[in-house]
């Protein structure tokens, strides 16, 4: 029913200088020189198997993540969206968003960036304290940080979004003050704001560093929710603040369900038919995802969502935004009535935790605050 | 082969403390005499549960009734019992003594005296009994064999002049242990040609046999098809097969009086043949039964709850198997809100919970979670009436309460002199009264009556502690004396929780309830809401604490491309909920409620 709806692409890029402790993302720390070539081919090869599937499809937005994708030339990432230009039909006012680490080895390149199409990026300066940030193991500085946001606008790039975290490791209230109101001086189009969280199999979860207590962690939050409305930037999901409405279309697809595609080592694809989902990831490890990538062997899992569980996958994203959703995009996305899951929407309803109209559902400021218990009541009794 | 004749006959029983060697001792004489082949000797054949064993305490009395050819090459019937060594059985242990007429007091050679054993020697000492001393494990290098003597004559206060040294463990002195039996044990009086009049030493319940029960014959013989009768039980049964243990059940055709044997009458189960009572004819009953039988009734009581509720059914026949050769285990079934399905247990003390518990566990499978134990309270009402409570629940309302007693027991505790200050310290801490201090060579015995609650809770445990193990503890129950006890209430978010009220003495509610409450203030995780936890006397708050709303709960970082790891994280979350017993509004983990109802890990 989604077919010639648009779509999303997400291009991965599994390549780091170095594995920061916090990160769980599939990146692989890199030795030696980047098999660049290769990989740029291996993408629209990659590509060139789905068109059959989704190849009438126009294209809202393309996310490179990673990973380091500023790790690749602008060359490469020219190559790369050129061969997605010829392949699939561009929407007119396309986002096409690059992460870049703000370090001084890479802000020269943003101009060239800009100039292979890319029309925003996203500058992972996660905090502006510097033994913050050698704790966290980044490779940039404060001062590589205000450059690097100082070149983005200086290269063109009028939209542009700092990636910042907070509750850190040892951090106090003040210095996530700090780091905010430095953001705030930059005037990013958009922030995003994400508490640190400990993750499985990271160097934090094995060796917990000591994290600000819960209280501190919420004064935190609050504190930042507060500065950055003051300041213009409207909260639109759990963790994305943006000025002017500039949010970030690739961001909004994921949490309106929409259907993206991914490209590279470990990228994650959805497709909607009429009544389910089809979930599909890549080889996670670059060097199998570069011998597989020729054949159907690039895809290391499959999954099919239907029933509860498309609900459940719709609610889990749809919630995490501010305003919710409109309810003819749950029978859109979900091939589902909303009568399915009436009684824990009046459920919620009656505990406060949600707003229920004729016309759309989003969750109430405590709703909000308590989101996974809200997510919770969604999740089917039984696994699939 | 076996001889009848009263001279050549000697009742013995053995009194020991745990681990100073009885059951080792006691397998040597088997081995000596011929009683098992070498195959068959397994190590401590006497203490034959599994438990018994692994513990090295002795549960039930045991008998082996062995062919012992003198020096001087005469023959003698030897009959060994074994006495329990610990005091929740102490019952059990003057029944065993009654039925010998001399006893062997088998002490460590390094270890020396101790409580418990002082306690049995006193009862063996009342009841007559011929007293012989051996000082086992005098092959160890800290043994002092004349240092023990010399103790076993302060304290206990017998002589000493024919003890014996000995080591079970090499077989050394075995020869001269049995020498002396014959020689200094008297031989037992009895009369065959009267009616038949033997007591029950203890009945175990045999799955292809039926109710066993050990005897030992004062007056009279028994055959197959005798018909007789239980004098306190009232109950009439026929004979059905008679032996004795060599230690291997063995079929005789007649026990005389002064024999020890066991005896199979289609008993259903040990009820029916409880330990003490004494058997008659039914024909011609004798007219002067045995003295001193004792209903026993349990001491400490504990809730038994199920881990996986689907088990109920095994739970409650498990009970009653094990009640069938138990006695003195009550039960009847138990909700709480906190646990759910259960059993109230009754048991004589806390080794008998555990091994019940332990046994529960092990041989039939089962997953527990056993709540503290507390002690039954004597109330006296305004209309006089008196009942007896084991749980708060029972407690009628304050105003109907004229007077609420509780269990007291007289303790005596023995140590070395260092230790004396710090143990009378921990008795006053917990209630205690001090009776007497006697000064015995190197050690010290303190009397105490103590409230019973306060000992079976977690005393044994402190008094060993503070005395570096060398104190020792034996008790036995005084009264009920008036005490000023309450009822502990606990509330969450104001509903209370009954299955948490607790019974206390006033002086401690306010100490304990704070500190229950802190502890359950710790594992309650914080909820969307405060949540007010308050401990209760009445409509007096003696303790509250409050758990902080938590501020907010939600995934910073929801990567939108995988949701299954935000799904496994979800997931984990509803499963913790579904765990928690909810209290109003209020999710409560089961570890909550057990800080409240389980002993306090030390």
């Amino acid at each position: 029913m989604q077919r010639s709806t648009a779509l999303s692409l997400y291009v991965h890029v599994p390549w780091c200088e170095s594995k920061c402790p916090y990160c769980d993302f599939n990146s692989h720390a890199l030795r030696g020189k980047l098999p660049e070539r290769a990989y740029v081919d291996a993408l629209l090869i990659d590509l060139d198997q789905h068109l059959p599937e989704v190849g009438h499809r126009p294209v809202n937005s393309i996310f490179m993540g990673g990973g380091t994708p500023s790790l690749l030339s602008p060359s490469a990432v020219a190559t790369v969206l050129s061969g997605i230009r010829a392949r699939l039909s561009w929407a007119p006012d396309i986002e096409v968003t690059l992460e870049a680490n703000p370090s001084s080895s890479e802000t020269h390149k943003f101009g060239a960036y800009r100039d292979a199409g890319v029309t925003r990026l996203s500058l992972g300066v996660q905090s502006f304290q510097d033994a913050q940030l050698a704790r966290l193991g980044r490779i940039h500085t404060r001062q590589d940080a205000l450059e690097a946001a100082q070149a983005a606008r200086d290269s063109g790039f009028d939209n542009c979004n700092l990636d910042l975290m907070f509750g850190l490791p040892g951090q106090r209230i003040e210095h996530a003050i700090d780091d905010i109101e430095t953001a705030i001086a930059l005037r990013p189009t958009h922030l995003s704001c994400y508490q640190l969280t400990i993750e499985p199999h990271t160097p934090f979860h094995s060796q917990a560093p000591e994290l600000p207590p819960d209280d501190d962690v919420w004064c935190m939050h609050r504190a930042i929710q507060l500065r950055l409305q003051q300041s213009g930037y409207a909260q639109y999901e759990v963790s994305a603040y943006a000025k002017d409405r500039r949010r970030s279309r690739h961001n909004m697809n994921y949490w309106r369900f929409g259907d993206y595609l991914g490209l590279g080592a470990g990228a994650h694809s959805k497709i909607s038919y009429a009544d389910r989902a089809i979930r599909f990831w890549k080889d996670k490890h670059p060097n199998d995802y570069l011998n597989h990538v020729a054949t159907e062997r690039r895809i290391a899992g499959r999954r099919e969502v239907r029933g509860r569980e498309l609900i459940f996958e719709f609610m889990l994203n749809a919630l995490r935004l501010r305003d919710g959703f409109e309810l003819p995009l749950f029978q859109r996305r979900t091939g589902q009535s909303i009568g399915r899951i009436i009684d824990m929407l009046d459920e919620l309803k009656t505990a406060g935790l949600l707003y229920v109209d004729g016309s759309r559902i989003n969750t109430t400021d405590r709703g909000y605050r308590f989101l996974d218990d809200v997510v919770e009541r969604f999740l089917p009794s039984t696994s699939p | 082969m076996v001889v009848h004749d009263l001279q050549r006959i000697r009742n013995v029983a053995i009194i020991a403390h745990v681990d100073h060697g009885k059951s080792t001792l006691a397998d040597r004489f088997i081995q000596r005499c011929g009683g098992l082949s070498a195959r068959e000797m397994s190590a401590q054949v006497l203490d034959s549960m599994d438990l018994e064993r692994e513990r090295g305490i002795t549960i039930k009395a045991q008998s082996v009734s062995l062919s012992y050819k003198s020096a001087g090459g005469i023959e003698y019937q030897l009959n060994f019992i074994d006495t329990p060594g610990h005091v929740d059985f102490s019952y059990e242990v003057s029944r065993s003594l009654t039925a010998c007429d001399g006893a062997i007091l088998v002490v460590d050679a390094s270890q020396g005296v101790e409580a418990q054993t002082v306690a049995n020697c006193h009862t063996a000492v009342d009841l007559g009994l011929e007293l012989l001393p051996v000082i086992n494990k005098i092959d160890l290098p800290a043994a002092d064999p004349q240092r023990v003597t010399a103790e076993i004559e302060n304290i206990i206060g017998i002589d000493c002049s024919h003890a014996v040294f000995c080591s079970a463990k090499t077989g050394q002195g075995i020869d001269e242990v049995l020498e002396a039996i014959v020689k200094y044990m008297p031989s037992p009086v009895g009369n065959r040609r009267e009616s038949l009049k033997a007591l029950i030493l203890d009945s175990w319940f045999d799955n292809y046999l039926g109710t066993v029960s050990l005897l030992r014959l004062f007056d009279g013989r028994l055959k197959a098809r005798d018909r007789i009768t239980m004098i306190a039980s009232g109950r009439n049964y026929v004979v059905e097969q008679i032996g004795i243990f060599t230690p291997k059940r063995t079929k005789v055709t007649e026990l005389r009086a002064g024999e020890v044997g066991y005896l199979i009458a289609g008993v259903k189960d040990v009820k029916g043949a409880r330990v003490g009572d004494t058997v008659t004819s039914t024909d011609s009953p004798t007219t002067a039964p045995l003295e001193g039988f004792r209903e026993i009734s349990p001491r400490v009581f504990a809730g038994l709850f199920l881990v996986n509720s689907g088990e109920y059914e095994s739970f409650r026949e498990a009970l009653e198997r094990l009640s069938l050769n138990d006695a003195s285990l009550h039960y009847e079934p138990e909700t709480s809100e906190a646990l759910g399905y259960g059993f109230r247990c009754g048991f004589l003390g806390m080794l008998h919970m555990e091994i019940i518990q332990e046994r529960l566990e092990r041989e039939y499978g089962i997953e527990l979670i056993t709540t503290a134990p507390t002690v039954a309270y004597e109330v006296v009402t305004m209309s006089g009436r008196r009942c007896m409570i084991d749980r708060p629940s029972q407690l009628p309302a304050p105003s109907e309460i004229k007077q609420v007693r509780e269990p007291i027991v007289e303790t005596r505790m023995l140590m070395p002199h260092e230790y004396v200050g710090t143990v009378i310290t921990m008795c006053i801490n917990k209630r205690g009264m001090q009776r007497d201090i006697r000064y015995l060579g190197r050690q010290v015995m303190l009397i105490f009556d103590l409230p019973l609650i306060e000992v079976v809770l977690d005393f044994f445990d402190k008094l060993k502690s503070v005395s570096r193990g060398y104190a020792s503890l034996d008790f036995e129950f005084k009264e009920f004396r008036p005490a000023d006890m309450c009822k502990l209430d606990f509330m969450i978010n104001g509903d209370k929780v009954d299955s948490l009220s607790i019974l206390i003495h006033r002086q401690q509610a306010q100490f304990r309830g704070r500190e229950l409450v802190k502890r359950m203030r710790d594992l309650i995780p914080r909820q969307m809401f405060d949540v007010a936890v308050q401990a209760a006397v009445g409509s007096r708050i003696v303790a509250r604490e409050t758990i902080r709303a938590m501020r907010k709960n939600v995934t910073a970082k929801c990567y939108g491309g995988d949701v299954s790891r935000k799904r496994k994280l979800l997931e984990k979350q509803k499963k913790g909920k579904q765990k928690m017993k909810k209290i109003g509004s209020v999710e409560i983990p089961q570890e909550a409620f057990m800080a409240v109802l389980r002993v306090e890990a030390k």
